[in-house]
Protein backbone atom coordinates (compact mmCIF):
# COMPACT_ATOMS: atom_id res chain seq x y z
CA UNK A 1 0.00 0.00 0.00
CA UNK A 2 2.26 3.01 1.40
CA UNK A 3 4.83 2.38 -2.10
CA UNK A 4 1.92 2.92 -4.64
CA UNK A 5 0.93 6.21 -2.78
CA UNK A 6 4.54 6.93 -3.93
CA UNK A 7 4.07 6.15 -7.52
CA UNK A 8 0.95 7.53 -7.40
CA UNK A 9 1.56 10.71 -6.37
CA UNK A 10 4.98 11.15 -8.46
CA UNK A 11 2.89 9.94 -11.59
CA UNK A 12 0.64 12.95 -10.92
CA UNK A 13 3.57 15.69 -10.10
CA UNK A 14 5.10 14.54 -13.23
CA UNK A 15 2.06 15.03 -14.88
CA UNK A 16 1.65 18.49 -13.98
CA UNK A 17 5.45 19.56 -14.02
CA UNK A 18 5.26 18.45 -17.31
CA UNK A 19 2.44 20.46 -18.45
CA UNK A 20 2.85 23.21 -17.01
CA UNK A 21 6.72 23.71 -18.60
CA UNK A 22 5.03 23.58 -21.48
CA UNK A 23 3.56 26.38 -22.94
CA UNK A 24 1.32 24.13 -25.44
CA UNK A 25 -1.20 22.99 -22.58
CA UNK A 26 -2.08 20.15 -25.21
CA UNK A 27 1.37 18.63 -25.59
CA UNK A 28 1.36 15.30 -23.98
CA UNK A 29 4.39 14.20 -26.52
CA UNK A 30 7.39 14.79 -23.20
CA UNK A 31 4.92 12.61 -20.91
CA UNK A 32 4.96 9.61 -23.50
CA UNK A 33 8.60 9.92 -24.17
CA UNK A 34 9.49 9.71 -20.29
CA UNK A 35 6.92 6.50 -20.35
CA UNK A 36 8.41 4.97 -23.55
CA UNK A 37 12.18 5.57 -21.85
CA UNK A 38 10.97 4.07 -18.79
CA UNK A 39 8.87 0.91 -20.40
CA UNK A 40 12.44 -0.07 -22.36
CA UNK A 41 14.31 -0.52 -19.67
CA UNK A 42 11.60 -1.98 -17.31
CA UNK A 43 11.22 -4.58 -19.22
CA UNK A 44 14.57 -5.28 -19.78
CA UNK A 45 14.44 -5.96 -16.00
CA UNK A 46 11.50 -7.65 -15.90
CA UNK A 47 11.71 -10.44 -18.70
CA UNK A 48 15.14 -11.34 -17.07
CA UNK A 49 13.96 -14.67 -16.27
CA UNK A 50 11.23 -15.42 -18.95
CA UNK A 51 11.93 -17.40 -21.48
CA UNK A 52 11.79 -15.85 -25.05
CA UNK A 53 8.14 -15.36 -26.50
CA UNK A 54 6.23 -17.54 -29.78
CA UNK A 55 4.44 -15.16 -31.13
CA UNK A 56 3.13 -10.93 -31.04
CA UNK A 57 0.26 -12.60 -29.24
CA UNK A 58 2.37 -14.14 -26.34
CA UNK A 59 4.23 -10.71 -26.06
CA UNK A 60 1.23 -9.02 -25.35
CA UNK A 61 0.01 -11.27 -23.28
CA UNK A 62 2.82 -11.08 -21.31
CA UNK A 63 1.79 -7.06 -21.09
CA UNK A 64 -1.28 -7.91 -19.84
CA UNK A 65 -0.83 -10.21 -17.67
CA UNK A 66 2.48 -9.59 -15.77
CA UNK A 67 3.82 -6.22 -16.71
CA UNK A 68 -0.03 -4.76 -15.91
CA UNK A 69 0.29 -6.48 -12.27
CA UNK A 70 4.16 -5.38 -11.59
CA UNK A 71 3.01 -1.61 -12.43
CA UNK A 72 -0.66 -1.57 -11.48
CA UNK A 73 -1.37 -4.64 -9.24
CA UNK A 74 -4.06 -5.84 -11.48
CA UNK A 75 -4.21 -7.34 -14.72
CA UNK A 76 -5.96 -6.23 -17.70
CA UNK A 77 -9.69 -6.88 -17.86
CA UNK A 78 -9.84 -7.58 -21.87
CA UNK A 79 -7.70 -8.40 -24.73
CA UNK A 80 -8.92 -8.08 -27.95
CA UNK A 81 -7.42 -8.43 -31.58
CA UNK A 82 -8.07 -8.15 -35.28
CA UNK A 83 -5.43 -10.60 -35.79
CA UNK A 84 -3.58 -8.37 -38.22
CA UNK A 85 -1.47 -5.76 -35.51
CA UNK A 86 -4.44 -4.13 -34.15
CA UNK A 87 -4.72 -4.64 -29.97
CA UNK A 88 -7.34 -3.27 -27.77
CA UNK A 89 -6.84 -3.21 -24.03
CA UNK A 90 -9.18 -2.57 -21.95
CA UNK A 91 -8.97 -1.74 -18.46
CA UNK A 92 -11.79 -0.93 -16.61
CA UNK A 93 -10.62 0.08 -13.41
CA UNK A 94 -7.32 1.95 -14.29
CA UNK A 95 -4.89 2.76 -11.31
CA UNK A 96 -4.22 6.90 -11.89
CA UNK A 97 -7.67 7.28 -13.01
CA UNK A 98 -9.42 5.29 -9.87
CA UNK A 99 -9.04 8.60 -7.75
CA UNK A 100 -10.41 11.04 -10.00
CA UNK A 101 -14.45 11.84 -9.98
CA UNK A 102 -16.31 10.19 -12.34
CA UNK A 103 -19.02 13.12 -13.30
CA UNK A 104 -18.28 13.86 -16.85
CA UNK A 105 -16.63 17.39 -16.12
CA UNK A 106 -13.41 15.74 -15.13
CA UNK A 107 -12.94 13.62 -18.26
CA UNK A 108 -11.05 16.97 -19.88
CA UNK A 109 -8.39 15.97 -17.90
CA UNK A 110 -8.06 12.23 -18.48
CA UNK A 111 -5.83 12.12 -21.41
CA UNK A 112 -3.19 13.67 -18.93
CA UNK A 113 -3.19 10.84 -17.06
CA UNK A 114 -3.00 8.00 -19.31
CA UNK A 115 -0.39 9.54 -21.96
CA UNK A 116 2.64 8.00 -19.46
CA UNK A 117 1.12 4.64 -19.96
CA UNK A 118 0.80 4.69 -23.69
CA UNK A 119 4.10 5.69 -23.60
CA UNK A 120 5.01 2.81 -21.17
CA UNK A 121 3.63 0.30 -23.58
CA UNK A 122 5.04 1.34 -26.49
CA UNK A 123 8.67 1.20 -24.98
CA UNK A 124 8.17 -2.27 -23.58
CA UNK A 125 7.13 -3.11 -26.80
CA UNK A 126 10.06 -1.72 -28.71
CA UNK A 127 12.36 -3.18 -26.40
CA UNK A 128 10.90 -6.98 -27.51
CA UNK A 129 10.97 -5.80 -30.87
CA UNK A 130 7.76 -4.87 -32.14
CA UNK A 131 7.38 -1.27 -33.40
CA UNK A 132 4.32 0.17 -32.22
CA UNK A 133 1.91 3.03 -31.90
CA UNK A 134 -0.60 3.13 -28.72
CA UNK A 135 -3.07 5.88 -28.05
CA UNK A 136 -5.43 5.35 -25.11
CA UNK A 137 -9.10 6.22 -25.19
CA UNK A 138 -11.30 7.14 -21.63
CA UNK A 139 -14.81 7.04 -22.44
CA UNK A 140 -16.28 7.08 -18.66
CA UNK A 141 -13.18 7.49 -15.42
CA UNK A 142 -11.89 5.26 -14.29
CA UNK A 143 -12.27 2.71 -16.94
CA UNK A 144 -9.71 3.30 -19.83
CA UNK A 145 -8.62 1.64 -23.36
CA UNK A 146 -5.03 1.43 -25.08
CA UNK A 147 -5.28 1.04 -28.70
CA UNK A 148 -1.90 -0.29 -29.92
CA UNK A 149 -1.34 -0.61 -33.50
CA UNK A 150 1.69 -2.98 -34.81
CA UNK A 151 3.82 -0.98 -37.49
CA UNK A 152 4.86 -3.41 -39.80
CA UNK A 153 7.48 -2.36 -42.15
CA UNK B 1 -28.07 6.74 17.23
CA UNK B 2 -27.36 9.25 14.75
CA UNK B 3 -24.58 11.32 13.07
CA UNK B 4 -25.49 15.26 12.40
CA UNK B 5 -23.07 16.92 10.63
CA UNK B 6 -19.38 17.26 10.16
CA UNK B 7 -16.65 19.71 9.16
CA UNK B 8 -13.11 19.27 7.67
CA UNK B 9 -10.63 22.02 8.42
CA UNK B 10 -7.01 22.28 7.97
CA UNK B 11 -4.11 23.48 9.73
CA UNK B 12 -5.12 27.19 8.73
CA UNK B 13 -8.40 26.68 9.44
CA UNK B 14 -9.63 26.65 5.98
CA UNK B 15 -12.93 24.80 6.02
CA UNK B 16 -12.27 21.73 3.83
CA UNK B 17 -15.58 20.43 3.46
CA UNK B 18 -18.89 20.00 5.21
CA UNK B 19 -21.86 17.81 5.04
CA UNK B 20 -25.12 17.14 7.11
CA UNK B 21 -27.14 14.30 7.50
CA UNK B 22 -29.53 14.57 10.30
CA UNK B 23 -29.01 18.57 11.19
CA UNK B 24 -33.08 19.62 12.19
CA UNK B 25 -31.87 23.10 13.27
CA UNK B 26 -29.83 25.32 11.41
CA UNK B 27 -27.68 28.31 12.99
CA UNK B 28 -29.05 30.68 11.27
CA UNK B 29 -25.67 32.00 9.95
CA UNK B 30 -24.26 31.65 6.58
CA UNK B 31 -21.76 28.18 6.36
CA UNK B 32 -18.66 30.52 6.45
CA UNK B 33 -19.52 32.33 8.91
CA UNK B 34 -20.77 29.22 10.86
CA UNK B 35 -17.63 27.51 10.24
CA UNK B 36 -15.19 30.73 11.35
CA UNK B 37 -17.30 30.30 14.77
CA UNK B 38 -16.72 26.45 15.07
CA UNK B 39 -13.51 26.64 14.33
CA UNK B 40 -12.64 29.67 16.80
CA UNK B 41 -14.28 27.49 19.32
CA UNK B 42 -12.20 24.59 18.58
CA UNK B 43 -8.69 26.70 18.91
CA UNK B 44 -10.13 27.99 22.14
CA UNK B 45 -10.78 24.81 23.70
CA UNK B 46 -7.53 23.02 22.49
CA UNK B 47 -5.40 25.46 23.97
CA UNK B 48 -8.21 25.84 27.20
CA UNK B 49 -7.64 21.77 27.59
CA UNK B 50 -3.88 21.78 27.76
CA UNK B 51 -3.53 24.33 29.47
CA UNK B 52 -6.17 23.31 32.35
CA UNK B 53 -4.99 19.99 32.31
CA UNK B 54 -3.87 19.11 35.77
CA UNK B 55 -1.73 16.09 33.80
CA UNK B 56 0.91 16.30 30.77
CA UNK B 57 -1.96 16.06 28.22
CA UNK B 58 -1.84 12.76 26.01
CA UNK B 59 -4.22 13.58 22.95
CA UNK B 60 -6.02 17.03 24.60
CA UNK B 61 -9.46 18.00 23.63
CA UNK B 62 -11.37 14.62 22.11
CA UNK B 63 -14.92 15.54 22.45
CA UNK B 64 -17.30 17.61 24.25
CA UNK B 65 -21.02 16.61 24.97
CA UNK B 66 -24.26 18.46 25.49
CA UNK B 67 -27.79 17.23 26.84
CA UNK B 68 -28.30 16.91 22.92
CA UNK B 69 -25.43 16.08 21.04
CA UNK B 70 -22.00 15.40 21.61
CA UNK B 71 -18.86 16.70 19.05
CA UNK B 72 -16.32 14.69 18.34
CA UNK B 73 -13.43 15.69 17.36
CA UNK B 74 -10.00 14.26 15.62
CA UNK B 75 -6.60 16.03 14.97
CA UNK B 76 -4.29 14.61 13.01
CA UNK B 77 -0.35 15.30 12.93
CA UNK B 78 -0.89 17.41 10.18
CA UNK B 79 -3.16 19.32 11.64
CA UNK B 80 -6.23 17.93 9.88
CA UNK B 81 -9.02 18.98 12.21
CA UNK B 82 -12.42 16.72 11.59
CA UNK B 83 -15.24 17.39 13.65
CA UNK B 84 -18.11 14.80 13.67
CA UNK B 85 -21.77 15.87 15.28
CA UNK B 86 -23.39 12.78 16.56
CA UNK B 87 -26.15 12.28 19.48
CA UNK B 88 -25.23 11.59 23.11
CA UNK B 89 -25.48 7.69 22.66
CA UNK B 90 -22.88 7.41 19.86
CA UNK B 91 -20.05 5.03 20.95
CA UNK B 92 -16.55 4.50 19.08
CA UNK B 93 -16.82 7.58 17.21
CA UNK B 94 -12.96 8.38 17.53
CA UNK B 95 -12.55 4.95 15.68
CA UNK B 96 -14.40 6.14 13.20
CA UNK B 97 -13.22 9.17 12.63
CA UNK B 98 -10.00 7.48 12.24
CA UNK B 99 -10.99 4.92 10.06
CA UNK B 100 -12.84 8.14 8.03
CA UNK B 101 -9.46 10.01 7.76
CA UNK B 102 -6.84 7.06 6.75
CA UNK B 103 -9.27 4.98 4.12
CA UNK B 104 -11.75 8.44 3.10
CA UNK B 105 -9.90 11.30 3.03
CA UNK B 106 -6.05 10.02 2.46
CA UNK B 107 -7.69 7.44 -0.73
CA UNK B 108 -9.76 9.98 -2.20
CA UNK B 109 -8.40 13.30 -1.46
CA UNK B 110 -4.60 13.10 -1.29
CA UNK B 111 -4.62 10.56 -3.84
CA UNK B 112 -6.77 12.58 -6.11
CA UNK B 113 -4.36 13.98 -8.67
CA UNK B 114 -6.75 17.09 -9.17
CA UNK B 115 -7.03 18.26 -6.16
CA UNK B 116 -4.74 21.15 -4.40
CA UNK B 117 -3.66 21.06 -1.32
CA UNK B 118 -5.37 23.75 1.03
CA UNK B 119 -8.11 24.35 -1.07
CA UNK B 120 -11.82 22.93 -0.31
CA UNK B 121 -12.53 19.54 -1.54
CA UNK B 122 -14.94 19.79 -4.10
CA UNK B 123 -14.53 15.84 -5.74
CA UNK B 124 -17.65 13.92 -6.45
CA UNK B 125 -16.24 10.98 -5.90
CA UNK B 126 -14.96 11.83 -2.12
CA UNK B 127 -19.05 12.86 -1.48
CA UNK B 128 -19.99 9.88 -2.38
CA UNK B 129 -17.46 7.72 -0.26
CA UNK B 130 -17.99 9.72 2.53
CA UNK B 131 -21.70 9.55 2.50
CA UNK B 132 -21.40 5.74 1.97
CA UNK B 133 -18.88 5.27 4.55
CA UNK B 134 -20.62 7.20 6.92
CA UNK B 135 -24.42 5.80 6.32
CA UNK B 136 -23.42 1.96 6.70
CA UNK B 137 -21.25 2.62 10.44
CA UNK B 138 -23.98 1.51 13.13
CA UNK B 139 -23.41 5.32 14.41
CA UNK B 140 -25.35 6.35 11.90
CA UNK B 141 -28.38 4.19 12.53
CA UNK B 142 -32.05 4.92 12.44
CA UNK B 143 -33.53 8.41 12.11
CA UNK B 144 -35.42 8.75 15.63
CA UNK B 145 -34.40 11.91 16.87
Amino acid sequence: MSEEIVFDCLHAEIVNYCLDNNKQKHDLGILEYIGFTTGYRLIERLTREVPRFKDELETMKFICTDFWTLIYKKQVDNLRTNNNGMYVVQDKAFRFLTRISPGTQQLEHAPKFVAFTCGLVRGALSNLGINSTVTAEVQSIPACKFHIEVNRN
Amino acid sequence: MTIFNMYIFDKFGTLMYYVEWNRTKKSGITREEEAKLTYGMLFSIKSFVSKISPHDPREGFLYYKTNRYALHYLETPSGLKFVLNTDTAAINVKELLQQLYAKIWVEYVVRDPLWTPGTPVTSELFQNKLDEFVKQSPIFGIRNI
